[in-house]
């Protein structure tokens, strides 16, 4: 027999709120962060999407990350390991220093060989890399730049000579730990080292699925028994000092396009959508324990993981296959791991980012599969994307449904391209079922499916 | 010496090698007495540049012998005009 799997702690570090209390009450009451993107970065690019989710600011000292630490850390690392100590703490494991003066930490009543850790992301450190990369770049010819405009600038443009000058900004130093801020799998690493995890330590990155199949090989590891408890969730951090990523997302054309009114620009599933919101990153981390092992130890548990399946379009770099035939094959299989029929699915927590094609395809997939009367909603619809992190978050939003029998609403929907039962208010609903799901570039599909625990 | 320099470079050099600012003297050599390794000497650099907000090149570092030369050599960057 399966051993069973349940998620026993929880952590968040998002755009609206620091904590899963804080996140899950902002999610509760349709709160979004909506901001007019730097005006700094539009001295570089003139992009078509003007808005995004900024994350509030960040202390990392009150996250347990010491300025030693930060400072040979990607920020994505440091939301991730802000998110993984909320959520072992809530597990209810207490931290004991592995010695004096150190920053590092055992957990107590777990086997540290049979704990291990599945994070996924989308980019890694690709903020350390584009920060040294500008300094590799600029330092001299700013220095060259600075020199000749000393002693020959006021016989030229002194004015443009300082504007070019301010343009080339950069960092105070050429970061020596780069190669190891860069590493996708840094997050998974240095959560595994401040925690002293010494099971398997696995990075997934499948771009906007990264959280949802980090999960969801952390339940297959747990449910097979090669763990008894798995740290797994999703980080992303895009806040570039140049605006670089937002810009190559923007590029792309996948961007909120329509910024008139910045507060109900983001409308998944709307007949009005155009894009969705690049959000500055987050992350979102799960503890998933064997049932047996979460009673032994009495923890309080959210919900139970039941099904978990991935599938891979084999179509195109970017776009989703127009048929939808690979989402649908890959929510039936996730059924059929979860024993389930449709019927029994209460809620699906989808991708929905509000781009054209992702909400026409995904809608008419959940009409095939499960008809007009699942409830459905999207959490991009309060965060923005935020990529690697983003089925985390879904994940996190699904099993808190499932505990509080609520769930939040699909803000902005006017008009619903399609005619399924959007979350348009928060009430209280017999929620048994659900499943969160994380379509990819690259052609990537996944999804979890959880149920009220009893 | 800048004592509040000296304080500050202390203060770093304790949160690297995790031990009380007060067990750090000024003469000790960094390399042979603290024995700080080569990453650890990384991790002391980019400390103090993020703590005094100036750039400290590999080069210059790498002929830092004592935490007295380090006060001294922080102390004389403080008193130049720009940060970068």
């Amino acid at each position: 027999m399966s051993r069973r799997v349940v998620v026993t702690g929880a952590g968040a570090v998002s755009p609206i709120g620091i904590g899963v209390d804080e996140f899950w009450r902002q999610c509760l009451q349709g709160k979004s962060s909506v901001a007019l993107i730097p005006t700094y970065w539009q001295l570089y690019a003139e992009p078509y999407s003007r808005i995004w989710s900024p994350l509030p600011e960040i202390d990392p000292e009150s996250m347990g990350v010491a300025r030693t630490e930060r400072l040979q850390l990607d920020p994505v690392t440091v939301l991730a390991l802000g998110a993984a100590r909320e959520a072992i703490k809530h597990a209810g494991f207490t931290l004991v220093p592995v010695k004096e003066h150190t920053h590092a930490f055992r957990l107590t009543e777990a086997d540290s060989a049979r704990s291990g850790v599945y994070i996924g992301t989308g980019l890694g450190g690709a903020i350390t890399f584009l920060q040294n990369h500008t300094y590799h770049l600029l330092k001299k010819p700013r220095e060259a730049l600075a020199s000749y405009a000393q002693k020959h600038g006021s016989s030229g443009n002194p004015v443009m000579l300082e504007s070019i000058l301010g343009l080339m900004t950069h960092g105070l130093r050429f970061n020596p730990f780069e190669v190891s801020m860069v590493m996708p799998n840094a997050p998974a690493a240095a959560l595994g080292i401040k925690y002293t995890l010494t099971g398997p330590n696995v990075t997934h990155c499948v771009a906007c699925a990264s959280g949802t199949v980090a999960i969801g090989n952390a339940y297959r590891a747990v449910r097979e028994g090669r763990v008894d408890v798995a740290v797994s969730g999703g980080c992303e951090y895009f806040g570039d000092e140049h605006g670089h990523i937002f810009r190559s997302f923007d590029v792309s054309g996948t961007l909120v396009r329509d910024c008139v009114n910045p507060d109900t620009a983001n409308r998944p599933f709307d007949t009005r959508r155009s894009g969705f919101l690049f959000s500055q990153g987050g992350a979102a981390v799960l503890v998933l324990e064997e049932l047996e092992h979460a009673k032994r130890r009495g923890a309080v548990v959210i919900a139970e993981v039941i099904g978990f399946s991935e599938t891979f379009d084999a179509h195109s770099i970017m776009s989703l296959a127009p048929g939808g035939e690979q989402i649908e094959r890959m929510i039936r299989e996730t059924l059929t791991d979860a024993g389930l029929s449709p019927n029994d699915v209460d809620y699906i927590n989808a991708h929905g980012t509000g781009t054209r094609n992702n909400d026409e395809i995904e809608t008419a997939v959940i009409e095939r599969v499960f008809g007009q009367s699942v409830r459905v909603n999207s959490t991009k619809s309060l965060l923005g994307h935020t990529i690697g992190a983003s089925g985390a978050f879904e994940a996190l939003v699904t099993a808190l449904s499932l505990r509080d029998g609520t769930t939040h609403i699909c803000k902005n929907l006017e008009t619903p391209l399609r005619d399924l039962n959007f979350v348009r208010r928060v009430e209280h609903c017999d929620l048994r079922v659900g499943l969160s799901q994380s379509f990819a570039f690259g052609g990537h599909n996944a999804a979890v499916i959880m149920s009220r625990f009893s | 010496m800048n004592v509040s320099v000296q304080q500050r470079v202390l203060k770093v050099i304790s949160e690297v090698i995790d031990r009380k600012e007060n067990e750090i003297h000024p003469d000790v050599d960094i390399r042979n007495d603290l024995q700080l390794d080569s990453l650890q000497q990384m991790t002391l650099f980019i400390a103090l540049e993020d703590e005094f907000q100036r750039s400290i090149p590999t080069e210059e570092a790498a002929g830092l012998v004592t935490v007295k030369d380090i006060i001294d050599f922080i102390d004389r960057k403080l008193q130049e005009t720009t940060s970068v």
